[in-house]
């Protein structure tokens, strides 16, 4: 019975929620922000701003998906313009995460890998692994 | 004994097709040669970078937390853990080393290029890299700090993963950082520019830092940047919109002041304007300013005619 109901009533939430956020966006009586500015001077339609704004919500909830806290979430958003915004909210999983990350499951495409690895170390291609000495 | 001769003879293939795979992409042979300065010094380190042994995985917040220290933020790598870290990416995103960056008051400049990374690295100021130790279709991301290079025995020094001081020949390098797009951080105290700079460049990492909040040194890098470019409209605005919020209400409006001087057609200098002179009371001069944004009209005239408005309706 609830989850029958759950469905329609969060995208209900959902909507009204982006209908609220949209809504206080225009103008207001405030001072014009140097992001506006810089925007401005760049002759940036205002379109891409509200893009943008949309953009930051995705972020932020992608980035929980990815098992960051949901108020540092919010923080790492509100520390990036825009444009930095729009740059991630289109593919978060193609981009490059610093972090050495793992090998894979299978064994023998690791032992593969590895072979490839130590030939393409070997030959400078590479910085993989660090017992092979690199200085010169 | 069937089992090592097959051992061995799928060894030998697996070594043949690898590489047939690395010719294949001949692409990934370099030869170092790009990395080069004309003119610049043969060698050069920067003192004062501390070295963070990095967790595992944390090879982000390590970097980022020995160009904060170099900085004089004082920050631990698992401190900025929490800021920068995206446990399912097990890594660290780009984004979020910038965003730390101005969480902690400074600015966040990124780079590109050997030319530019070299130029930097001369001046003194260590650079944060994005390279791939691995291959494009087997990444193996990870973030380093350049702090030196000798040209003559052609090798980068790098502060990087356990290593600290690593000896790292320029081919190798350039191999590795090429497979990261050449992308490099700065992270600067905001009244030092980069050698290399744009006025445009500066002024986004600048209002980076409004972002989080940090109307000081968003305060001094508008600063720093009238000082380079006396005429930056857009200095200006910022070093107006930073003092507004350190109440410093007398010295704002000067700053719109002067941009409005130096783009008299732009309603928006003069719309702040009248935000400030509303907040000193200076009622008159506050309507006045409000008018003349609204008159000059522009994409914004909306904004422009709330603040006169709110201004009218004071009056009444």
């Amino acid at each position: 019975m609830i989850q029958k109901i759950i469905k329609p009533v969060s995208f209900l939430l959902l909507f009204s929620f982006l209908f609220l956020d949209v809504s206080v966006q225009p103008a207001k009586a405030q001072m014009i922000g140097t992001h506006t500015v810089i925007a401005a001077q760049k002759q940036e339609a205002s379109r891409e701003r509200v893009t943008a704004f949309l953009g930051r919500d995705d972020v932020q909830r992608a980035l929980v998906q990815r098992g960051v806290d949901a108020a540092e979430a919010q923080q790492r958003v509100a520390s990036l313009s825009d444009a930095e915004v729009t740059k991630i909210s289109q593919a978060m999983d193609q981009l490059p995460a610093g972090g050495d990350g793992g090998l894979g499951t299978i064994i023998g495409a690791v032992v593969f890998i590895f072979v490839v690895l130590l030939i393409t170390d070997l030959l400078g291609l590479t910085h993989f692994f660090p017992f092979v000495n690199h200085r010169r | 004994m069937h089992f090592l001769q097959a051992d061995r003879q799928l060894l030998i293939g697996l070594m043949l097709l690898a590489l047939s795979l690395v010719l294949s992409g001949c692409g990934l042979l370099s030869t170092g040669s790009l990395l080069q300065m004309p003119g610049g010094p043969a060698r050069a380190i920067v003192d004062n970078v501390p070295f963070f042994a990095q967790e595992e995985l944390q090879c982000g917040p390590a970097a980022l937390a020995m160009t904060l220290n170099w900085s004089g933020v004082t920050v631990q790598p698992s401190d900025l853990t929490p800021e920068v870290f995206t446990p399912d990416l097990h890594g660290s995103l780009q984004s979020a080393l910038i965003g730390a960056t101005r969480r902690h008051g400074r600015v966040a400049y990124p780079i590109t290029g050997s030319e530019t990374l070299l130029a930097e690295v001369s001046a003194g100021t260590p650079v944060i890299v994005l390279v791939n130790l691995g291959l494009s279709w087997y990444p193996k991301w990870h973030y380093a700090v350049v702090i030196g290079f000798d040209q003559e025995r052609e090798e980068m020094i790098i502060h990087s993963g356990l290593n600290a001081y690593e000896h790292l020949s320029f081919r190798v390098f350039e191999n590795i950082w090429q497979r990261g797009a050449y992308w490099g951080l700065l992270v600067l105290p905001p009244d030092r520019l980069p050698v290399r700079v744009g006025e445009e460049e500066w002024l986004e990492a600048v209002a980076g830092l409004e972002r989080t909040g940090q109307w000081q040194e968003a305060a001094t890098g508008y600063g720093a940047s009238l000082q380079r470019w006396p005429n930056s409209f857009v200095s200006w605005m910022g070093l107006g919109n930073s003092r507004y919020r350190l109440y410093d209400l007398a010295g704002s409006a000067e700053a719109f002041q002067r941009a409005a001087l130096l783009q008299p057609q732009n309603g928006m200098p003069f719309n702040n304007l009248a935000q400030v002179l509303k907040s000193q009371g200076k009622q008159k001069e506050a309507l006045s300013a409000a008018q003349r944004a609204v008159a000059l009209g522009g994409p914004l005239v909306g904004n422009f005619r709330q603040t006169l408005e709110e201004i009218e309706s004071k009056e009444r």
